[in-house]
């Protein structure tokens, strides 16, 4: 299968370093056609840098690559494009303001047939339009206005239109980049499902990704980058999660340190009845003291308008919440922080950071007021408060001056972590808490969730990540069209369970579920 | 995913640390450009032009800077929190024909009249929050209008004359000298002392600056965020009234020529030149005064050398130019490494 028609990709010791440091170091790699490649690491690896060298945006201090037996000229994205490397970035390049179509054709747009040598400069609307839809259609996506600005579109929608944009260009290979993050079980497996069609055709798929289990499911190869290099190229039947984690990490994980602990019967910390909100409820759920309840559910099902309504980030418009025995209102986030709760949400560069303020600014807002006196703030305590959160978080940094935006995913997320844990709350609502967190982390932020609520916390946290959920939730409720329909004590676990449930095609579960039965 | 163009987290950040510290510190305390580039300009003229650092030199831009400084410290206060107030110049012209408005016309004692003064200012600073808050307007037309209406209003008063005959307080503020020193000047430099010490040392500026770093996650962290827009609206339009006092004293009578108008641009330059970021969030206080007192220096030195003051505004618009272009690659590195 090594012949030089069959290979896609090839690249011959291509390195990259910035000043001293090498970032990446690949003797070979090859990639043939037909075949899905996954590449899995955790942040830092290389990942990013390896697929900008095949995009053309990074230029390798040394070594060469091929595409299709064709030498690729460095630093060149388009020449990349016109060889046939199509990339689906994890931060899309779309652009907002033009629409649906525009983005899809953008670089390349079709001219009116047989028109006149001043007609080549007229944009051809309809010729647009229609490609853009039949490209749309070949994808999968319906529902989608194409006239209509890609701002207008929630993130999972911009993240296929950017998928179809690359699919758009017929490459020789696409790299995917965790196309699936940002993405719902549904639209995730068509996403797969495409990079099977595409493989089918010829082609060759370059899979980034997070999920594990996603990568067992899809790959034909596993290769595992650690600090740039490629450390074990293994087939689907090695390539079990325990093993991949054993090798981006270079150390074992002890499963057993998170296997959550049983819950103890304890005190009712959130009880929430009919609670009702724009595109949420009625919802009724009990958190008690030291239990750890997931929240799983398609995108759109409501998970993280019931945290915000809970959190009184979002207006309610019906039910009642009682928190710690007294009925709560929170008419601000404010109330809610000051009653004990604290909330990670899921967007966090939107959401959580003061991204170009420092690691000290960050892990203090929960707290500035508590460790103030008479509203003055000492810069020594200030320090020291700080000092303190991040040693007990564990977040590797420089210096408590630099800027958060400077830390990495994991990091950051240890930090936001840091600023509720240090405020002493009762609750802890977290949404996505380990979206665009490398494994190392990942495994660091569950031992903290399990620490948390071993000390007594009640957490509430949604996660689009089952695979998540099963590991330290000792309960899950699932949601589907703003409605609890499932809630699974831990022995009845199961992906299965769930995502029929999360479908909304369980029987009599709602209203829902028989309307599409 | 960013982060993993580096490898190992630890290590890159050392090495850029080890590199790059004194470029890093320099980008992240902007200050320190300023202040520098203050002592440059004020020992060149001083070394050019004796007459520059001279008593009366120094007085009279002693006056200047007290009455921009303070305009220039309100109106940061406000791009702080990610907005804008252009209003300023505008206010501070109605306030000076208010104070002698309710002092001679309406034949109230001059404390009174700095007080109605007062509060009417801080009633628009109010609305101004509100509006910016509750009605999520934006914050540049929110003032805009405010410039528009406050200058009608000056002019409708006076109807294009001065007013004459106002108290003694007002020159007793505005043209005292304690040891030398401006009267004007110490209570800019009070003002200032108090801005800094409300922004560095409380948590509730603390809290400011996070609303203008992001003001979703200040909500979700549990800041109420739109009480600290709403303060800052009213403190910039209470300086602009407190800084009418000044003007007022100064010149001896309520006049609206030249007054005010224009004045906020001077203020708005003053903050970015001490590199307060437009976008909001990011600013000290020391840069806010070397802004104003390297605008003073330049305004100033530019008479001094006897070049036509029809050129003064092409030097300040190439600084302020300059001190943009800084703010803009600034929020560019920031941004590349969020």
């Amino acid at each position: 299968m090594d012949t030089a028609s069959d290979t896609a990709v090839l690249l011959t010791d291509v390195t990259k370093s910035y000043g001293p440091v090498k970032v990446l170091d690949i003797p070979r790699l090859e990639l043939a056609r037909g075949q899905i490649v996954a590449v899995v690491g955790e942040n830092g690896a290389g990942k990013s840098t390896l697929m900008g060298v095949l995009s053309g945006t990074v230029t390798p201090t040394t070594g060469s690559v091929e595409i299709a037996g064709t030498p690729l000229q460095p630093g060149r994205p388009d020449l990349s494009r016109d060889l046939g490397v199509a990339l689906v970035a994890q931060e899309f390049p779309l652009v907002g303001q033009l629409s649906v179509a525009e983005n899809l054709l953008l670089g390349r747009r079709p001219q009116r047939a047989g028109s006149r040598p001043l007609g080549r400069l007229v944009v051809d609307r309809a010729g647009i339009r229609a490609e853009a839809r039949a490209l749309l259609a070949e994808i999968g996506v319906t529902g989608v206005d194409v006239d209509r600005p890609v701002e207008n579109y929630p993130v999972p929608v911009r993240q296929m239109i950017e998928i179809a944009k690359a699919w758009g260009h017929r490459p020789v290979v696409l790299v995917l980049d965790e196309p699936t993050s940002s993405l719902g079980p549904v639209e995730a497996g068509r996403v797969l499902e495409l990079a099977r069609e595409h493989t089918r055709a010829g082609g060759a798929v370059l899979f980034i990704g997070h999920r594990l289990d996603e990568v067992r499911a899809i790959a034909d190869r596993v290769i595992v980058l650690r600090s740039g290099r490629p450390v074990a190229d293994l087939t689907p039947a090695e390539a079990t999660e325990e093993r991949m984690i054993r090798e981006m990490v270079g150390t074992d994980l002890a499963r057993a340190d998170l296997a959550p602990t049983s819950s103890a019967e304890r005190t009712t910390t959130l009880s929430v009845r009919a609670l009702t909100a724009e595109g949420l409820g009625p919802v009724d759920l009990r958190v008690r003291a030291g239990e750890i309840v997931g929240v799983a559910g398609l995108m759109g099902s409501g998970r993280s308008r019931l945290l915000h309504t809970v959190m009184g980030a979002q207006p309610r418009t019906g039910g009642t919440v009682e928190f710690d025995g007294r009925d709560f209102r929170p008419r601000h986030p404010a109330d809610a922080v000051e009653a004990g709760i604290g909330m990670v949400p899921e967007d966090r560069k939107a959401q959580s950071l003061l991204p170009a303020h420092s690691v000290r600014w960050n892990v203090t807002l929960t707290t500035l007021r508590r460790i103030s006196t008479r509203g003055v703030l000492r810069p020594r305590t200030d320090k020291e408060h700080a000092r303190r959160i991040v040693k007990d978080l564990g977040v590797r940094l420089h210096s408590q001056e630099q800027p958060i935006g400077d830390l990495s995913g994991g990091n950051q997320q240890k930090a936001v972590f840091g600023r509720w844990l240090a405020a002493g709350p009762k609750l802890l609502l977290l949404d996505e808490p380990t979206r665009g967190v490398d494994v190392g982390a990942k495994a660091e932020i569950y031992a903290l969730i399990d620490d948390a609520a071993e000390q007594g916390l009640a957490v509430l946290v949604a996660s689009s990540e089952l695979e998540e959920l099963l590991w330290i939730c000792h309960r899950i409720v699932v949601m589907a069209h703003g409605r609890v329909v499932a809630d699974l004590p831990r022995e009845r676990f199961g992906k299965e369970a769930i995502m029929t449930a999360a479908a909304g095609t369980r029987p009599g579960a709602s209203t829902q579920g028989k309307a599409s039965a | 995913m960013k982060t993993s163009t580096a490898p190992a987290p630890s290590e890159a950040d050392a090495g850029a640390e080890a590199r790059g510290s004194l470029a890093r510190r320099l980008r992240e305390t902007p200050e320190v450009g300023v202040v520098a580039a203050c002592v440059v300009v004020f020992a060149a003229l001083a070394i050019d032009r004796s007459t520059f650092a001279d008593a009366v030199n120094l007085q009279g831009m002693g006056f200047d800077l007290a009455q921009y400084g303070l305009i220039a410290i309100g109106e940061s206060l406000v791009i702080l929190t990610g907005g804008i107030d252009l209003s300023v110049g505008a206010l501070l012209g109605t306030s000076v024909i208010l104070m002698s408005w309710f002092n001679v016309r309406a034949g109230l004692p001059p404390v009174v009249a700095v007080l109605a003064t007062l509060a009417i200012t801080g009633l628009v600073g109010l609305l101004h929050g509100l509006a910016v808050t509750r009605l999520k307007m934006a914050p540049f037309v929110v003032t805009l209008v405010t410039y528009t209406v406050a200058q009608g209003v000056t002019l409708a008063i006076t109807s294009g004359t001065s007013i004459t005959g106002i108290g003694g307080l007002f020159g007793d503020i505005g043209q005292t000298y304690v040891a030398q020193i401006p009267l004007p000047l110490i209570l800019f430099a009070v003002v200032a002392v108090a801005a800094w010490f409300f922004l560095e040392r409380t948590y509730v500026g603390r809290q400011v600056y996070a609303v203008g770093g992001n003001a979703e996650a200040a909500r979700l962290a549990g800041i109420r965020g739109d009480r600290r827009v709403v303060a800052m609206y009213v403190t910039s339009s209470l300086l602009s009234g407190f800084a009418g006092i000044m003007v007022l004293g100064r010149m001896g009578v309520g006049s609206a020529s030249g007054v005010g108008v224009g004045w906020e641009l001077s203020a708005i330059a003053a903050a970015v030149i001490g590199g307060v970021s437009l976008v909001g969030g990011q600013g000290r206080i020391v840069g806010i005064v070397a802004g104003t007192v390297l605008l003073e220096f330049i305004n100033n030195g530019l008479t001094i050398l006897q070049i036509n003051s029809d050129y003064t505004n092409i030097v300040l618009g190439c600084v302020l130019a300059l001190a943009i272009t800084a703010d803009r690659l600034r929020a560019r590195g920031i941004a590349r490494r969020g």
